[in-house]
C-alpha cells in the first residue's frame, strides 16, 4: 500500500509535468497532484491525505523552481481537511466529492495566496481568483468527475467479476 | 489518536514553514538557504530527468497519434479523390456518348427523340431495354431505336413514361436486311442463345462472305434503309436447305447502351452514309 502511495505521488507529479500540459485550455491546466491528494484523503483518511499532499506539493515546489514549501504546506492542509470531512459529512457520494474538490481547490488557492503574502507576492487576489484559481477549480472538478466515474466503473466491473 | 493526527499535521506544517523560512532568511545569511539548495538540487535534477523522459514519451505518443490521425485523414481524402476521379471519368464518357448521339441526331434526315436506358432484360427469354420515353413523349409501337453504332431494335410496348425496346438479338426479333456489298436480301433474326443470324436464300449463298456488313433493307417501311446491323463472322452452310445462315456480330454492344435515339419520323433516304462508309 505504501509503495502504491509513493507511486501515486511521484506518478502524479510526473504526469503533471508531462501529460497535463497537453490538456491545457486557455493556459489553465488541472492540478493532478491535488486531485490525487483529495482521492487519497477520501479513501485513506487525514493522515495519509496530509502526507501525500505534503510530498505531492513538495515535488511540485521542487520541480517548479519557486519557493519550496508553499504547495507542500497548502496541499498537506488540503489533504488533511478532506480526510477529516470523511467522518463528519457524507462525502462518499460523487455528488459531494466533485463539488468538494472544486471548493477545496479554491480554498487551496486562497491559502497559497495568503501564505505568499508573507513573501510579498505581487498579484491581487481578485485577479488570481478570476484568471487562475477559479478556472482551475472548475477544471479540477471536471477531471475529478471523470476520475470518480472511472473509479465507479472499475469498482462495478470488479464486483461483477467476483459475483 | 486525535492528538497523533494533529501532531502529524503540525509537524508537516512546521517542516514546510521551516523550509520556507530557510530559503528566505538564507538569502541574507546564506547558510540555511545554501543547505536547502544543496539538499534539494540533486532531487530537482532527478525530477527534471524524470520529467524530461516522461515528456519525451508523451510527445512520442502524441506524435504517433497525430501521424495516425493524419494517415486516416489522408486515406479519406484519397478515397474522396478516387471517387471524384471516377465521377469525372464517368461524366467524360457520358459526354462523349451524348456528343456522338447529338451529332448523329443532327445528321439524320428525320425527327428523333433521345432517350435514356432505365432498364435491361437479358435473361434469354426476352432481350429488351426500357427507355424513359413513352406515350407522353409521342412514342409509338414499332418505333426503330438506334445508337451511333447502328440498330438497337424496335419499340414493342409503350407505357405512359417508358417504352420497352426489343433488341435485334431477342429470339422473337426479325429485321429485313441486306448485305451492304452485294445487296443480297435476307432476314436478321435473334435466338435464345443471343446469337444474331442473317437468314438468306441458299441460291444467294455465294454472295455472302465473312466480313460483310449487314444493313437494314428498308423494305416494309418499318426500319429506314441503311441502318447498320452488324458484320458477318461465319457462314452456316446447311447443304441443300432452302435457306442458309450467316452469323452476325451486332454493330451495337447491347450491354453498354445507355442513351438511344428513337426514330419518330420517316424517311426513304438510304442512311448508310450517315453511319460511315462501311456501316
Amino acid at each position: 500500500m505504501r509503495l502504491l502511495l509513493i507511486f501515486t505521488t511521484i506518478g502524479g507529479n510526473v504526469a503533471q509535468a508531462s501529460v497535463v500540459p497537453s490538456l491545457s485550455i486557455g493556459g489553465i491546466t488541472p492540478d493532478l497532484p491535488l486531485i490525487l491528494t483529495v482521492f487519497v484523503a477520501l479513501r485513506r483518511g487525514p493522515e495519509l491525505g496530509c502526507i501525500v499532499g505534503f510530498f505531492a506539493g513538495f515535488l511540485q515546489d521542487v520541480a517548479g523552481g519557486g519557493l519550496i514549501g508553499v504547495q507542500a504546506l497548502t496541499k498537506a492542509l488540503a489533504g488533511f481537511a478532506m480526510g477529516l470531512l470523511v467522518g463528519r459529512f457524507w462525502v462518499t457520494s460523487p455528488l459531494v466529492q466533485v463539488p468538494g474538490l472544486v471548493l477545496l481547490t479554491l480554498a487551496e488557492g486562497v491559502g497559497r495566496f495568503l501564505l505568499l503574502q508573507f513573501f510579498h507576492y505581487p498579484v491581487s487576489l481578485g485577479s488570481l481568483l478570476m484568471h487562475v484559481v477559479l478556472p482551475q477549480a472548475l477544471y479540477n472538478g471536471f477531471i475529478g468527475a471523470a476520475c470518480v466515474a472511472a473509479a465507479e466503473a472499475v469498482e462495478a466491473a470488479r464486483r461483477r467479476g467476483w459475483a | 489518536m486525535r492528538s497523533r493526527r494533529f501532531g502529524l499535521l503540525v509537524s508537516v506544517l512546521l517542516v514546510s514553514l521551516l523550509l520556507l523560512t530557510a530559503q528566505v532568511r538564507g538569502g541574507g545569511a546564506g547558510r540555511a538557504g545554501d543547505l536547502v539548495a544543496m539538499v534539494l538540487t540533486p532531487v530537482q535534477s532527478l525530477l527534471v530527468k524524470i520529467h524530461r523522459g516522461a515528456i519525451g514519451l508523451w510527445s512520442s505518443y502524441a506524435d504517433w497519434k497525430g501521424v495516425r490521425r493524419d494517415n486516416a485523414a489522408l486515406r479519406t481524402e484519397a478515397e474522396q479523390l478516387r471517387v471524384q476521379a471516377l465521377q469525372h471519368a464517368e461524366t467524360e464518357r457520358e459526354n462523349v456518348r451524348l456528343r456522338r448521339l447529338l451529332e448523329l441526331r443532327q445528321r439524320l434526315p428525320l425527327s428523333t427523340l433521345a432517350g435514356e436506358v432505365v432498364g435491361r432484360e437479358s435473361g434469354g427469354w426476352v432481350r429488351a431495354l426500357t427507355v424513359n420515353r413513352g406515350r407522353g413523349s409521342g412514342v409509338a409501337q414499332q418505333t426503330p431505336v438506334i445508337v451511333p453504332e447502328g440498330l438497337v431494335g424496335r419499340v414493342v410496348q409503350v407505357r405512359p413514361g417508358a417504352s420497352v425496346v426489343q433488341l435485334i438479338n431477342d429470339p422473337a426479333s426479325t429485321v429485313g436486311a441486306v448485305v451492304q456489298r452485294t445487296r443480297t436480301p435476307g432476314l436478321v433474326e435473334g435466338d435464345a442463345g443471343g446469337v444474331v443470324r442473317f437468314k438468306f436464300m441458299a441460291r444467294d449463298g455465294a454472295q455472302v462472305a465473312r466480313g460483310d456488313y449487314i444493313v437494314t433493307s428498308g423494305l416494309g417501311s418499318l426500319f429506314p434503309k441503311g441502318l447498320p446491323v452488324g458484320r458477318v463472322v461465319a457462314i452456316e452452310d446447311k447443304g441443300s436447305a432452302l435457306f442458309h445462315f450467316a452469323v452476325v456480330a451486332p454493330a451495337v454492344d447491347f450491354a453498354r447502351v445507355e442513351e438511344v435515339l428513337l426514330l419518330t419520323g420517316q424517311t426513304n433516304q438510304d442512311m448508310t452514309a450517315l453511319f460511315g462508309a462501311d456501316g
